[in-house]
């Protein structure tokens, strides 16, 4: 009797290893751990489009695909200890967004054969990231367009104003941009940086007393503070040009910017080619978004005087209907 | 066991800074908000030397140094100046800012591909095939026991003696006819070198700089500390260096134990925070425990 | 020799507090006199002993060391050649160190404080010596840490530390006070014998009359930072406490008790 149980236990308990070990994936079921810098609106965004992006190629939150989501709450030493959570579950993919959870990702990544798909990082380049297992899209700033709207609205401006935070890398190489375009359309760059948000009220003070018009770029700080910056414009008259549709929502006259959703999008779609096996992530290049999206707010523009073209005005989406 | 491995590379290459801030914080008696700025000094020094094919342990070295001056200013500032200890030390921090952004010349700095004090001829020769998952590691267990040894090694010498009389009771420093003020100097800058030499490795490991990375530097060198020399009060014959050693990296443990819950992005600080709070009432516990009835 | 030529020494100069404590001061303690130093508080006791020290500076005057003048020297620097016992016995050693370890700190005053070890082995067994002569158990506790010790053993402590180099002077500032009677006995018989087997020059500064009769060969009162009373040797021999009683009366009279 007792060798019978001894030999029915042993028979169970390899049928529920065995089991145990097979039944764990359902075919083609992905899991991917998605690490954001920071809590922010256009961070948000990507995440958004992101998840839309490989839902429209199938890939579904709840039905083949589980995520891990992480906050690095912009902290450094969090980021690091995040990227090596996900490498440590052995995630299929890691989806990085903004440049320092990036940088993380890959330095984690590497050794194992987790493929980062990346975006919101402004000059990919400047941050190492174009070699490797490692893709995604860049949020570079249609700065040439930019130029060509406040050109149009402002025939006779001669000064751009630019605020930004001396710790984003993004913001400098675009100013640089900013700079080597303006001349093309008869402006001169003025930048000022800041090291906190709370020197920014002081700078934006300083820096409407020496400009035609401010523009905006994706600096997380500075566009934190915008109320402050479109009070002070506000005050000159001196229009504030922003870089995204939710800039516009608040005060800014218009934007020639991105849609982080529409870059969510595009980069989810290159995750699914990854994840699919279409592709590795190594062998794609990285994106620019191709198409910038004109904003304007109508009751700003009339507040300042300011008019645009017809077949400006035809492209655009104006926040205030 | 990956994340326990990254967690010790954490806790091992934060274990440096958290000697520094054991040397101000517990021996002189300093809060010294230096470490905000010399943690990052060290890593522009070390990403713009490495950057331009330098040697990684000279970085180290430099870093080291650097971090020394760092707490001299400090230091000097707090004595001949006769400013307070928490304003002297948030003076440098601040001008460090600057600093460190002239010396990285810019806020992020890539180091991928170049040769670091983890990825160069030397150590992929030693650490082939079945060790390389541990080479991080390893090195850095190396890095922290050396600097740990020889900062053992340097308090027991006259020079430590007289560290440790200065933020004990400076009234004796005095009557053994030596300036305290000096003392509390050279105190700040072996401190702060730790810290900058910490900055460096770190900098080393992630293979990036960037400006903001020391920011919170102190808060993670305080919890590692007190922690470490709370909870192993009670067992006297582990060192008080080796107690803020693995004070570190229980605070490392902690965050990433908070991390692999799958907590909340918006509660992980919270629950490192509730986690941190546990220990110190683990540790005043078990003090309890042993007092006589 | 310590000389106090003219000193000068104004409180709170400048406010409505300014109160003029020494003018024109003058003192010489010569070679081997061991000087007791009474009088009320506020008297310039205390005043005397931190300017010679340098904790405080004066507003005028000088203060010369065998005619080396240090008025101008920074604390530190004076006490190469100088001891001082401070009345809390807290404030003569490092609490969360051991015994060996503060008297291994001691033993290298006026030497430098380099990378060499901290504590010699050698040495070590003298110290234990040492404290054996003490009777108060300390030599078992070497490796102790003297923040557990009591007040009187620490008060020892700082007795042995500042008298264990080569010194000029001992400075002793009220260093019974805080000392529950036997132990305060036990602590002046050791000083005594210190000061006795080293030939030090001594300054002791107390309240307690009685000490300031049976120690030392010459006693000084202070009263409003002058020095009314200046005996020595045989004058000091016959001076009793009741006559310093009476001084003191006399002086509380003048200033309206």
């Amino acid at each position: 009797m007792k060798k019978v149980f001894a030999i029915l236990c042993t028979v169970l308990t390899i049928a529920l290893m065995l089991t145990g070990c097979g039944g764990q994936k359902a075919e083609n079921h992905y899991t991917i751990g998605i690490g954001q810098f920071g809590p922010h609106g256009s961070l948000d965004n990507c995440r958004e489009g992101f998840l839309l992006g490989l839902a429209e190629e199938g890939i579904v939150e709840g039905e083949n695909l589980t995520v891990k989501y992480q906050n690095a709450n912009f902290d450094g030493s969090t980021t690091n200890t995040i990227a090596q959570a996900f490498v440590s579950d052995k995630v299929d993919l890691i989806c990085a967004i903004a440049t320092p959870m990036a940088q993380a990702a890959y330095n984690a990544a590497e050794g194992s054969d987790i493929p980062v798909v990346f975006t919101a990082i402004t000059d990919v380049e400047l941050a190492g990231l174009t070699e490797g297992n490692i893709t995604g899209t860049s949020d570079m700033l249609p700065v040439e367009d930019q130029l060509k709207l406040i050109r149009a609205m402002m025939p006779d401006a001669k000064r751009i104003g630019i605020l930004y935070t001396t710790s984003e890398s993004n913001s400098i190489s675009t100013i640089a941009t900013y700079k080597e375009l303006a001349p093309d359309y008869g402006f001169e760059i003025v930048d000022t940086g800041v090291a906190t948000q709370a020197d920014v009220p002081l700078a934006v003070d300083n820096l409407v007393t020496k400009v035609d018009c401010i523009s905006n770029l994706t600096d997380n700080t500075v566009v934190g503070a915008l109320p402050v910056i479109l009070d002070a414009a506000g005050e000159k008259n001196i229009p504030v040009f922003g870089s995204e549709i939710e800039q516009v929502k608040l005060g800014c006259v218009a934007a020639e910017g991105l849609d982080y959703i529409d870059l969510g999008k595009q980069t989810g779609r290159m995750a699914a080619k990854v994840l699919k096996g279409e592709a590795k992530a190594s062998e794609i290049p990285y994106e620019v978004l191709k198409e910038s999206q004109l904003t304007i707010n109508s009751d700003v523009m009339a507040e300042l005087n300011l008019t645009l073209p017809e077949d400006m005005m035809s492209r655009a989406t104006d926040v205030a209907q | 066991m990956d994340l326990i491995i990254g967690t010790l590379e954490q806790g091992l290459i934060y274990a440096i800074l958290a000697l520094g801030v054991y040397i101000t914080y517990k021996i002189l008696d300093f809060p010294d908000l230096t470490a905000d700025g010399s943690f990052p000094l060290g890593a522009a020094i070390t990403a713009t030397m490495i950057s331009n094919g330098g040697n990684p342990v000279l970085a180290m070295g430099v870093s080291l140094l650097a971090g020394a001056a760092a707490g001299l200013v400090t230091g000097l500032i707090h004595v001949k100046c006769r400013v307070r200890d928490l304003l002297s030390g948030i003076i440098t921090m601040t001008a460090l800012y600057s600093i460190n952004l002239h010396i990285a010349g810019m806020s992020n700095v890539p180091l991928f591909g170049m040769t670091t004090l983890f990825k160069n001829g030397f150590v992929d020769g030693v650490f082939g095939g079945g060790l390389a998952p541990y080479k991080t590691l390893i090195i850095v267990l190396a890095v922290a026991m050396i600097g740990k040894l020889l900062m053992d090694l340097f308090l027991k010498t006259k020079a430590g003696y007289l560290l440790r009389a200065v933020g004990d009771n400076d009234a004796v420093v005095t009557s053994l006819a030596r300036d305290k003020g000096t003392v509390k100097i050279m105190g700040l800058a072996i401190a702060n070198g730790l810290i900058a030499l910490s900055g460096s490795v770190m900098c080393q490991q992630q293979r990036f700089f960037e400006i903001q990375m020391g920011t919170g530097a102190i808060v993670i060198g305080l919890a590692s500390v007190i922690i470490g020399i709370n909870l192993f009060r009670r067992l006297t014959f582990i060192k008080a260096t080796t107690a803020v050693v693995l004070g570190s990296i229980l605070y490392k443990g902690c965050v990433a134990a908070a991390i692999s819950f799958g907590m909340s992005a918006n509660d992980m600080k919270l629950v490192t925070a509730v986690l941190f709070l546990v220990i110190l009432i683990a540790g005043n516990w078990m003090d309890r425990k042993g007092e006589p009835a | 020799m310590i000389s106090l030529q003219q000193i000068k020494k104004i409180y709170n100069p400048g406010t409505v507090d300014a109160m003029c404590l020494f003018d024109d001061f003058n003192l010489d303690i010569l070679d081997g006199d061991f000087v007791s130093v009474v009088g009320s508080n506020g008297s310039g006791k205390t005043s005397m002993l931190n300017i010679i020290c340098g904790n405080i500076g004066v507003d005028g005057g000088k203060i010369l060391i065998d005619g080396d003048d240090i008025t101008h020297r920074k604390d530190f620097k004076r006490y190469r050649r100088i001891g001082r016992v401070y009345q809390d016995p807290a404030m003569g050693t490092c609490p969360s160190m051991t015994i060996l370890e503060n008297m291994s700190l001691a033993d290298n005053k006026g030497r430098p404080y380099g990378l060499t070890r901290g504590t010699n082995r050698k040495r070590a067994e003298e110290y234990r010596e040492h404290l054996r002569q003490l009777n108060l158990g300390l030599e078992d506790k070497m490796n102790v840490k003297v923040g557990s010790l009591s007040g009187g053993q620490r008060q020892a402590m700082a007795l042995i530390m500042s008298t264990m180099t080569p010194i000029d002077f001992l400075i002793l500032d009220e260093h019974t006070a805080a000392l529950d009677p036997r132990t305060a006995e036990t602590i002046m018989e050791l000083t005594d014998r210190i000061v006795r087997e080293k030939h030090l020059t001594t300054i002791m500064v107390t309240h307690n009359l009685r000490y300031a009769i049976e120690y030392g060969n010459r006693i000084v009162m202070m009263h409003q930072g002058a020095a009314i009373l200046d005996r020595r040797n045989g004058k000091k021999a016959a001076t009793r406490v009741e006559d310093l009683l009476g001084l003191f009366n006399e002086i509380s009279i003048e200033c309206g008790n």
